[in-house]
């Protein structure tokens, strides 16, 4: 057994990390998908031989958590005796990946001579991989409307790229050249930290590594478990509604119960509704993900993830239910983890209103046009994940207009590039007065943005929290829920939740994205704050009267 | 009219570099920084030099100003207008949250630089293809203006509107309603700073411009007025932060080109050298009190990058592709959970290190360097100030090595360990990237520190060479002496290369060229004496990132795929069959300043130690006896073997075992690993 010291530790702890940067920095560069490039959705591990996560490159939260999960299960279905020097493995099996069949990881080991040293994990979300319908699913009933499926496949064996299965993509999607550009991309990240892992354990000597990794997650167990113990201890449950299915009209009960006792966080999904015949079911892996994510929120949101910063954590939801789909339930939107996400900080913030946020808007409006370019007449499919105001805090008011915090990282599609991609012309994109939740700290403010087609195609909205208004905390207001208008001032005028339409030149929609909810009683709020939210245009004169009962002179 | 000066203001010192061109001699003194007048620490720190400023031919000054206004919100009143409908932009920005912050969801983003109450839209709007869809509503114009300047006081204007980029019209039309009606409104288009598409990143080199401007020209202004009164009648230019320079009259409109431009000066000196000592790629190992930065020459060429971020705002100016990481003299080393880290935090000049004897109590980096036996407390900065060596002992002993169970110098060289742990990780990161092996790289090591860290960092990472300058803490100041004035020109073309007419794209490249041009002669280089480059920058379709790519005067797709493909290979390891898109093309004009010569030192037999001094041998890990020698008494042919220590009064030079010092004909020590120069 060798001893290190805390020197030694953090020396290795830097190399690790700077082999997963790295290997970020080669996905990056390297991507042909602008939801990879612009908007930053994936997320990249490093693992040690037993597969526990030992450092993660900056990326979307939940997918980091997931990795974990789909790298389990994707070496439990391969085989560890099968896998050799040079392979990467392909998984989009939804209920081992932790995720929908469009999000693709690809997992390698790494070998030292015939030693196994460790794992890489890079999950990425691909533009096309021959789902029922072009961009993304919104209304299957089974998994095999959603896309081609690889439940642990080699595309790389011994260092060999396998062909066939690089064709078998190839003529599985609408968009070929992408999802091969991403396959490659991922394959040259894996293949940088590949390099590193082998430099570290060359220049460190493995003994060295393997007890400073141990060190490294034991530091990040013990920093987790005192941080989970000053926090109040005590059980809560929460409720909130999905709008609908996908399929029918009805909303859909989610409920959780968290526990912090005894050392434990358990997250617990019992009383939410049975799987539905829609998309919108959760892979258990995926609910972990937005487990982890919550927890490390909690107890070490500033320090480097690893497998020891999420020990104490125990998830819980019955096979068949919402929260943990089973084969074929289908899971393509993956709206319910976002919705849910802020549900268990409801639950949390019974018992510790001072140290959490109210909630943001309260989901993602996601947004996205098919279609083809008129200059290329190739196809294209881009998205963007709107803006939501943050909850407010109890000593600060929430963000205004920012990405949802379930993937805060994440990045607006710039108008210009938008506009030139696709059919869709902005004729607004601005801070909504008076959207966001009153409060002695108010929600952030949600955005107007008003979309005109210019070419026809087809509009995706997806959003699941439209018919209920996000909550507030500790006397705060609650603010109006997101509203999706399609065709506005038409009379096939409708307001929407999650929906494909059919659009051409001259179709309007418009959405009102909510903003957070307040944090504490408004009249507590400093007049000069009300007075100044006034005069930059984020309270209404009216508004200021009647909820802060502060009076505005013009 | 012989002296060229040089003035670097850097966070704690301003540096002041004289070089004779008479007799080739450097002279170089430090003074400190002035906060609230600037101009008044660069008149110290010439006075400090005795510099006759009648004797000046050419004055050039580095500065971080427009930095500080922004980091510190000293601007005034700074508005935006933009299209109707999209005031927000800016505001907003792409929505997402700092990484470091990917777990925090309490963030709060900084104060704005321009309140909401300052932003207006005006009706007027381009499609994607620059065509008109609305036209520009002149009284919507007035009605903002007015908003803007009579109601809420707003002083300088951010013009930016979609798409503008591809036609400047509306942003000029704006412009001049608003100077008809407010002529003393500074304003800052859009077009005029950069032909860029995004709009977000668009706006917000706008805004920071518009921010900086008024600041940036009052500074201007007073200091050319201050070196006015002593005599200067030479010229005065001001570093770019992508390189070169440019007079004071052109820096006054286009303050963003400066606000980087504090490392600027050693990476232009670094590109010089690199040339006239034949070393082709060359790192530069920049460190500080507070902070490292390393950038990339290749080919004797520094890395440029088009996009900055000052704070959280992106910059779309031209500059270099500098990594910086908090990792300098002055990083604090702390025990968490008993795992040593080292910074983020700084203990900066205020307090210092525990060893400046001034009120600082956390032992960092420069302590563990006294404590490890590399710093002379007695001639630390040439003796003009002691140092507390046995309170950085006992901090060191008190704070780290106990809690952790090791020695007090294990634990000072565990400092070290980890500091330099994450420099490999920076370093590693900036020429993996670009697809080279960091060993075959030179390391050029400058700023107080860097010195001290360089030749272990090289021994680290398996790098050759270290390369030391004399006075490696002015070396920046003396890089800007071979700065030439440089200017960057370019125009969003988004087309694919094979699609292209290319000979279409001459026009525009002329039309960019006149503007280089006509900028170069108003700055006072002679029509013929300006060079022109063309470059485009080009990408595979679909992908995002993109490649400089430099053309010849006659524009040939096959040889421009080429070298994309050359260039792409070599960053990204393969290259594809897609088309190429040009997304921009660029003029960067160059008016060549004559170069300072390399200053020569005599040659001298036998290097002889002044003495000898125990300290830690990173070699092998032991505290044993080093030789001493003072630079002053380097001769050119001197060869010696580590442990070495090289003491020059504002920096030391470690050298552990294992590694040999050569001192070349103009007195730069090259380090190098024993089994290469044996």
């Amino acid at each position: 057994m060798t001893t290190l010291d805390g020197a030694r530790v953090e020396v290795v702890r830097s190399y690790l990390l700077s082999a997963a940067e790295e290997m970020r920095a080669t996905l990056i560069r390297t991507s042909f998908n602008p939801v990879i490039y612009e908007v930053h959705d994936f997320g990249l591990s490093l693992y040690d031989a037993q597969m526990r996560p030992i450092a993660e490159a900056t990326g979307l939260t939940s997918f980091l958590g997931a990795n974990d999960y789909s790298l389990r299960k994707g070496v439990e279905y391969v085989g560890v005796e099968n896998l050799f020097p040079g392979d990467v493995v392909l998984l989009n099996y939804p209920y081992w990946n932790a995720a929908h069949a469009s999000d693709a990881t690809l997992f390698a080991p790494v070998f030292d001579g015939d030693d196994l040293i460790g794992f890489l994990c890079i999950r990425a979300h691909w533009m096309d991989l021959g789902a029922k319908d072009p961009g993304y699913v919104l209304d299957s009933t089974d998994m095999h409307q959603e896309g081609l499926i690889f439940p642990g496949t080699k595309v790389v064996s011994r260092g060999e790229p396998v062909r066939d299965i690089h064709e078998l993509l190839r003529f599985n999607s609408r968009m070929p050249d992408a999802i091969l550009g991403d396959l490659h991309a991922q394959i040259s990240a894996i293949r940088t930290g590949e390099r590193r892992l082998l430099e570290i354990h060359a220049k460190f000597g493995r003994a060295t590594v393997l007890a400073a990794i141990d060190r490294i997650i034991a530091d990040g167990e013990a920093r987790t478990r005192s941080a989970l113990a000053a926090l109040p201890q005590g059980t809560w449950t929460a409720e909130d509604f999905l709008d609908d299915d996908g399929i029918t009209d009805e909303p859909v009960r989610m409920r959780v119960t968290v526990t912090i006792a005894d050392g434990k966080f358990l997250v617990d999904f019992a009383g939410s509704s049975p799987a539905v015949r829609g998309p919108i079911n959760m892979p258990f892996g995926a609910t972990e993900a937005i487990c982890k994510v919550i927890l490390k929120s909690l107890t070490s949101p500033h320090e480097p993830s690893n497998a020891g910063t999420v020990a104490p954590l125990e998830v819980r939801a019955e096979p068949g239910t919402l929260f943990h789909a089973v084969y074929p339930q289908p899971t393509f939107t993956l709206w319910t983890g976002i919705v849910a996400f802020e549900l268990i900080l409801k639950a949390l913030a019974q018992g510790m209103p001072e140290r959490l946020p109210a909630s943001s808007g309260g989901d993602v409006p996601g947004f996205m046009m098919v279609g083809v370019h008129p200059d290329t007449g190739a196809m294209f499919a881009v998205s963007n994940n709107d803006f939501v105001g943050w909850g407010g805090t109890a000593d600060h008011d929430g963000t205004d207009a920012a990405t949802h915090v379930s993937g805060s990282t994440g990045r607006g599609t710039p108008i210009e590039v938008m506009e030139a991609r696709t059919g869709m012309f902005m004729e607004r994109v601005e801070i909504r007065t008076d959207s966001g939740g009153a409060g002695k700290f108010r929600g952030g403010a949600g955005v107007r943005r008003e979309i005109k087609f210019v070419t026809p195609g087809e509009f995706l909205m997806v959003i699941k929290k439209t018919k209920s208004r996000p909550w507030a905390l500790a006397g705060g207001l609650r603010p109006d829920p997101n509203q999706i208008v399609a065709f506005p001032g038409t009379d096939r005028e409708e307001r929407i939740s999650t929906k494909r339409l059919t659009v051409v030149p001259g179709d309007r929609v418009t959405l009102l994205t909510a903003g957070g909810g307040g944090h504490g009683d408004p009249a507590d709020r400093e007049p000069a704050a009300v007075r100044r939210d006034v005069a930059e245009g984020y309270v209404s004169a009216a508004a200021a009267e009647e909820v802060y009962g502060v009076e505005i002179d013009d | 009219m012989s002296i060229r000066l040089a003035v670097d203001i850097g966070g704690t010192f301003v540096d002041a570099m004289e070089l004779d061109t008479r007799t080739g001699q450097v002279r170089f003194r430090k003074a400190s920084t002035t906060p609230a007048h600037p101009a008044e620490g660069v008149l110290n720190a010439i006075a400090a030099l005795g510099t006759d400023l009648s004797e000046v031919e050419l004055f050039i000054h580095g500065t971080t100003l427009g930095l500080n206004a922004v980091l510190e919100r000293r601007g005034g009143n700074t508005g935006i207008i933009t299209n109707e409908g999209f005031r927000d932009v800016f505001l907003i920005g792409r929505g997402n949250v700092p990484s470091d912050h990917m777990y925090d969801f309490r963030y709060q983003r900084p104060e704005s630089l321009v309140q909401r109450r300052f932003t207006a839209g005006v009706k007027g709007r381009l499609d994607y293809k620059g065509a008109v869809v609305d036209e520009l509503d002149p009284q919507s114009v007035r009605d903002a203006a007015r908003e803007l300047v009579e109601n809420q006081g707003v002083t300088s204007i951010a013009i930016c509107f979609l798409h503008s980029f591809l036609d400047p019209t509306h942003e000029r039309e704006t412009a001049r309603i608003i100077r008809e009606a407010y002529p003393d409104v500074s304003l800052s288009l859009s077009t005029d700073i950069v032909r860029e598409y995004r709009e977000y990143e668009r706006t917000s080199t706008t805004v920071l411009e518009a921010y900086i401007r008024p600041i940036f020209e009052r500074y201007v202004d007073e200091l050319e007025k201050g070196l006015a009164d002593q005599g200067f009648a030479g010229r005065f230019l001001i570093m770019r932060s992508g390189g070169g320079s440019m007079t004071g009259a052109v820096a006054k409109t286009s303050p963003t080109h400066t606000v980087l431009s504090g490392p600027a000066g050693g990476i232009v000196g670094a590109a010089y050298l690199a040339g006239e000592l034949g070393r082709d790629n060359m790192l530069t190992f920049d460190i500080g009190g507070t902070s490292l930065d390393a950038c990339v020459i290749e080919k004797g060429t520094a890395v440029a990058a088009y996009e900055a971020q000052l704070e959280h705002y992106p910059l779309l100016i031209p500059t270099y592709d500098i990594r910086t990481i908090g990792a300098g003299g002055g990083s604090i080393a702390w025990l968490d959970r008993g795992l040593l880290k080292v910074g983020p935090q700084s203990a900066g000049a205020a307090p210092g290190p525990v060893c400046y004897g001034r009120g600082g109590t956390q032992p960092t980096v420069t302590d563990a360097a006294v404590v490890l036996g590399f710093v002379d407390p007695e001639r630390f900065l040439a003796g003009t100030m002691g140092l507390a060596d046995e309170a950085a002992r006992d901090a060191i002993r008190e704070q780290l090595a106990e809690p952790l169970g090791l020695s007090v110098p294990d634990a000072a060289a565990g400092i070290f360990d980890v500091l330099l742990a994450k420099t490999v990780g920076a370093v590693r990161q900036i020429t993996v990237e670009r697809g080279h092996d960091p060993r075959v790289f030179s390391l050029l090591a400058f700023g107080g520190a860097g010195p001290l860290l360089a030749p272990l960092l090289a021994r680290e990472m398996g790098i050759g060479e270290v390369l030391v300058p004399f006075a490696p803490s002015g070396f920046s100041a003396w890089g800007m002496l071979s700065a030439d004035i440089v200017n960057d020109f370019s125009r969003t073309v988004m087309t694919t290369l094979d699609g292209a007419d290319l000979a279409a794209l001459e026009p525009l490249f002329k039309e960019t060229e006149a503007e280089a041009i006509a900028s170069l002669s108003a700055q006072g280089v002679p029509a013929g004496d300006g060079v022109l480059e063309r470059q485009f920058e080009l990408r595979y379709l679909g992908q995002e990132h993109s490649l400089m790519v430099t053309v010849g005067s006659t524009l040939d797709a096959e040889a421009v795929r080429a070298a994309f493909n050359e260039l792409h290979h070599a960053r990204y390891g393969h290259t594809m069959s897609n088309p190429l898109q040009i997304l921009n093309l660029r003029v960067r004009g160059i008016g060549r300043t004559s170069r300072p010569e390399l200053p020569r030192i005599e040659a001298g037999g036998e290097a002889t130690p002044r003495t000898h001094r125990e300290a830690f041998d990173f070699g092998t890990r032991e505290i044993v006896p080093f030789a001493v020698y003072d630079r002053a008494d380097l001769r050119a042919g001197h060869r010696f073997a580590g442990p070495a220590l090289v003491d020059e009064g504002t920096s030391t030079t470690v050298v552990p075992s294992g590694q040999n010092v050569t001192v070349d004909e103009h007195g730069y020590l090259h380090v190098t690993p024993a089994e290469v120069t044996k």
